[in-house]
Formats: structure tokens, sequence, C-alpha cells
């Protein structure tokens, strides 16, 4: 029998059986709401505020259980305040390098072929707060990611309409969040092989309309690859010969061509862009306690820039032996994959294990994360600390 | 096939109690409730009242002679809580310093030292642990 599945409208939508075993939860109105939601308990529903404007928050590791983050439990990151223009009005035009310039109302928008894509919202960086010495920037530890499906109107499709002329090598993105004073804006690009490959122009989340937090009316999503191509409250896209310029294309999100000693600062020469997600895996639900002989389950998920994933596995001994986690069935290209291991514990003590994935090009997750001085993209081993008790 | 429509009936008076008046798939749902396999369709988020809202609970520099100028320096952009999580050193909060000035800050030149120094006093690489504000989502 099919298990209670999210519905359009975010809620959960429940077969006769399932809806029999809710209605005995009832009587136990805690127990019930959880089940009712998306099995996500109340006590676990907040968002840990690292910037109380423009906003930044980030997902607590034990929301960050089911295959689809929820809308409003999914990591919150803004450069600034943006202008929320709602759907009335906006649009979205199209330009550059292009035979015929558009201009898009939302109702156009959604004429066009539409598609979904599950997969994977990473900040790029998601752990700067974790690597040593400090780095200056949002101190993310492990929640800025999550896992939605986006729907939307492919790239291809969009600039089809508009014919794309033979120069165009990117696409540069604008959104309507306009800084203060003399800050630069946040503008980017993202090359054209990718765009017209993977990206969709999304305003649907999980499917809702896109929440006004995460970008609505409409953003880019460009699976595989970390947060900052995925333009928010989008206003404009034009295609160029040239990469976008600017301090957030040519200073920020640019990351080592070869790693160096940490703390060391590294010239600008010597940086590319961030583009694509590292293999990463993180634990969301460890016992604090366990018995000798008695199982325990952990739980956590693994993505990578690459598609998919190909294992995950568990170290109680420093990474002398690995044992394999089990899977989860559910996965779409550049998803997450929710992963399970089966611990029982044979010895007592403070114990401590490992987990590290492995995805779908054979990329292993390192045990340490490279420091580089923008703090970005740290996939180090995440550790679980259980107390075992004889 | 009664019992299918006593459960339909049971199932849409908890919708009722349950869904968002707003809610569109909610409308959907109800069209459904002749269906030989009864969906319902339930409010999503449910959090701790308790927890102030996402974003509306701000934190204060700490107190000293500088914290007007920090005050005024800072917040123009964002809130206490970026800097007061972050252990830079003091040529690392320097940098920091030049970079927002240079991008409009509100900082006369001749107080610049003054505001490093406040920061790294309060957030220098010793200073103690911060934790993020635990909030209540904002919701849809």
């Amino acid at each position: 029998m099919k298990k209670g599945h999210r519905d359009s409208g975010g809620g959960v939508s429940i077969d006769r059986r399932r809806f029999l075993a809710l209605s005995a939860a009832a009587l136990v109105p805690g127990a019930a709401l959880a089940a009712l939601t998306d099995g996500i308990p109340v006590a676990r529903r907040r968002l840990l505020q690292r910037n109380g404007y423009a906003l930044d928050a980030e997902t607590p590791l034990d929301a960050l259980t089911t295959y689809l983050t929820p809308n409003d439990l999914f990591f919150v990151r803004h450069h600034w305040t943006p202008q929320y223009s709602g759907h009335k009005g906006w649009t979205l035009t199209v330009d550059g390098e292009v035979e015929r310039a558009l201009r898009l109302t939302a109702q156009d928008l959604r004429r066009l072929p539409r598609t979904t894509v599950t997969c994977v919202l990473q900040c790029a960086g998601n752990g700067r707060g974790l690597f040593q010495p400090s780095i200056p920037g949002v101190q993310w530890k492990y929640g800025a990611v999550g896992n939605a499906r986006w729907g939307g109107v492919r790239l291809r499709d969009l600039l089809d309409q508009a014919g794309v002329k033979p120069a165009a090598r990117h696409l540069h993105a604008f959104g309507s969040d306009k800084p203060p004073v003399r800050v630069p804006p946040f503008h980017r690009s993202v090359e054209i092989e990718k765009v017209l490959a993977d990206a969709i122009v999304a305003d649907e989340m999980n499917g809702e309309p896109l929440p006004a937090l995460h970008g609505g009316p409409a953003r880019l999503v460009v699976p595989g690859w970390a947060g900052e191509h995925w333009m928010k409250w989008l206003e404009r896209l034009s295609v160029q010969a040239e990469p976008q310029k600017g301090f957030y294309m040519d200073t920020a999100y640019r990351y080592p061509k070869e790693i160096g000693p940490p703390g060391v600062v590294i010239p600008a020469s010597d940086m590319r862009p961030v583009t694509e997600l590292v293999v990463k895996s993180n634990v969301t639900e460890a016992p604090p306690r366990a018995r000798v002989g008695s199982a325990v389950v952990l739980r956590g998920f693994a993505f990578s820039g690459a598609p998919d994933i190909a294992r995950v596995e568990v170290t109680e001994d420093e990474g002398q032996t690995w044992q394999p986690a089990e899977l989860d069935s559910q996965h779409d290209p550049w998803a997450w994959r929710l992963w399970s291991f089966r611990w029982s514990p044979s010895t007592p003590g403070r114990r401590t294990l490992h987990v590290r994935a492995t995805d779908s090009q054979g990329a292993v997750q390192p045990r340490v994360a490279p420091w580089n001085p923008s703090g970005y993209l740290h996939n180090g081993w995440h550790p679980a600390v259980i107390e075992v008790d004889a | 096939m009664r019992r299918t429509r006593a459960l339909s009936a049971v199932a849409l008076a908890l919708a009722a109690l349950l869904v968002c008046p707003n809610d569109a798939s909610a409308r959907r749902g109800k069209k459904k409730k002749s269906a030989a396999k009864t969906r319902v369709v339930v409010a999503a988020p449910r959090f701790d009242p308790h927890l102030p809202l996402l974003g509306t609970k701000l934190a204060e520099f700490p107190p000293g002679p500088a914290k007007a100028l920090a005050d005024q320096a800072c917040l123009a952009c964002h809130s206490v809580d970026l800097v007061a999580q972050q252990r830079l050193t003091e040529k690392q909060w320097g940098a920091e310093v030049t970079k927002m000035a240079g991008w409009g800050a509100d900082l006369p030149a001749d107080r610049r030292e003054e505001l490093i120094g406040y920061l790294v006093k309060n957030f220098g690489p010793d200073a103690g642990p911060w934790e993020p504000v635990v909030t209540r989502p904002a919701g849809r």
C-alpha cells in the first residue's frame, strides 16, 4: 500500500487505512499533529536564525529527515531584504543575444511546457562555521541545505522562444533585491551549456507557488550547482557572450584551483568560480545513548554534484573499517539520498561513529574538508557521538 | 460502499477542522469525497507558539563606548547577529571594516580603529560561544 505522500497543497494526502491509523492517533493530540503534518514533530519545526535581517536561517538537522524538505522549514538565505513584489505586475524579461526579446507575465510563464525537478539546494557557504581557522561570513553549520521538488519551465524551452544567437555563452540573472548604499548588487551568470542542459525557471516549490522567502514569484534552479546560481526574485535574464562581472562573480564565490594550507590567503588569479556541489553526507538522527547488544538506527542524507550517490558507509574505528548503510529507494538526479544504518554496539563507553558518502562518479567524502579562504563546500566526515551503556 | 461513505464523512469532518481556509488543494480534496479511495488534505505546519517569529528577535550590540558607533556603522544593512556569530582576528576584522566602509557604511575615517577595537574585544577569537536564535518559521 502506498504510504502518505505530499499533496500539491503542501499537506499530506492519505489513503483510507492510514486515515484509520491517524484517527486512532487523534486520541493523543500531539502525536496526531506530528503525523498529520509531514512526519516532522512540532518540537522540531523551527529555524535557526543567523541574521535577523537580511534574513539568514538554517534548518536544524533533526528537521531534515524527509525526502522533500517542507517549504516552511527550508533554509533561508538573503543577501539583503528584497522587494516582495508578488505576482501582480511581475514580469520576466529575456534579452541580450537573442532574436526576440521577451517580456513574460506569471500567466505567460505558466503557459509554457511545464517540468519538475527534484534536487538539492545548498548554500555554497554551508559549513563555513565548521572550518578552522575561522572565516568571515555567515557561520552556517549543517542546515543551509534542503531537497525540494521544483516546478517550472525549462530554460531551453524559454530560450527557444527567444531564439538564442550563436554568440551566447552565459546567462546573466537579475533579481529584484537591491542593495543599500554602495554595496555591489548580487548579479550572477551561469554558463549556457549548464543552463540549456539542466536549469529551469521555477515558480513552484513542492507543489505550492514558490514562497517569497524562497524567491517567488520565480527563481532559477540549477541542479547540482551551489545556491548562488539559483537567482531569486527573478526579473531579468540576459544572454551574453561574456560572464557577469562584479564582486559576486570576481571576488566572492571563488574556490582555490589548488588547495593551500589553512589560513593562507590565495591570489585571485589562482581561484576559480564555485559551481558543482561536492560529495557530502550528514547524520540527522542518532540516539544519544545505546546499550551493548541492542541495535539502534542512525539516519541521514547524502548528495553530490554528481547526479547520484553510490554508497554511504559508517565507521566506528576512525575509518579503518567501513560498513555499508542502507540507501532509501527514493532518488532523482541531484536529489539527496536518505540513508539508514543499524548499529549494535559491542563495547560500552563513549563511541564516535563517522559517516562518509561516495558519489556515482567515484568521488569520496574526505575526512577533513579542504580549508579555503571563503569557507565554501564544507564536506568533512560528520560524527555521531553515542554513549553506550554496558 | 456505505462504510466508505461513513469514513469519508469522518475524514471530511476532521479535514474541516484542520485545513487552512485558503488552501486551494483542500477544495480539490473535497471534490474527491465520493472517490473510492478517500483522500484528505490536512493543514501542514504547526509550530511552538512560544518561539519568536523568524526575523523578529533582534539582538543588541554589547555595551561599551563604541556601541553607538557599531550601531551606526553596521545596522543599516544587517542585524547584530551577523557580526556577533563571527570570531575573527584583528586583521580579519580590519579587512571587514575596510570592505564595509568602501560599501558605504556610516563610519567616520578617524573612528575606524575604535570600531575595530570594539569588534576584536567582543567578537575576537577567544570570545565565548554564540548560538543562533531558535525561531518559528515564517510559514507559507
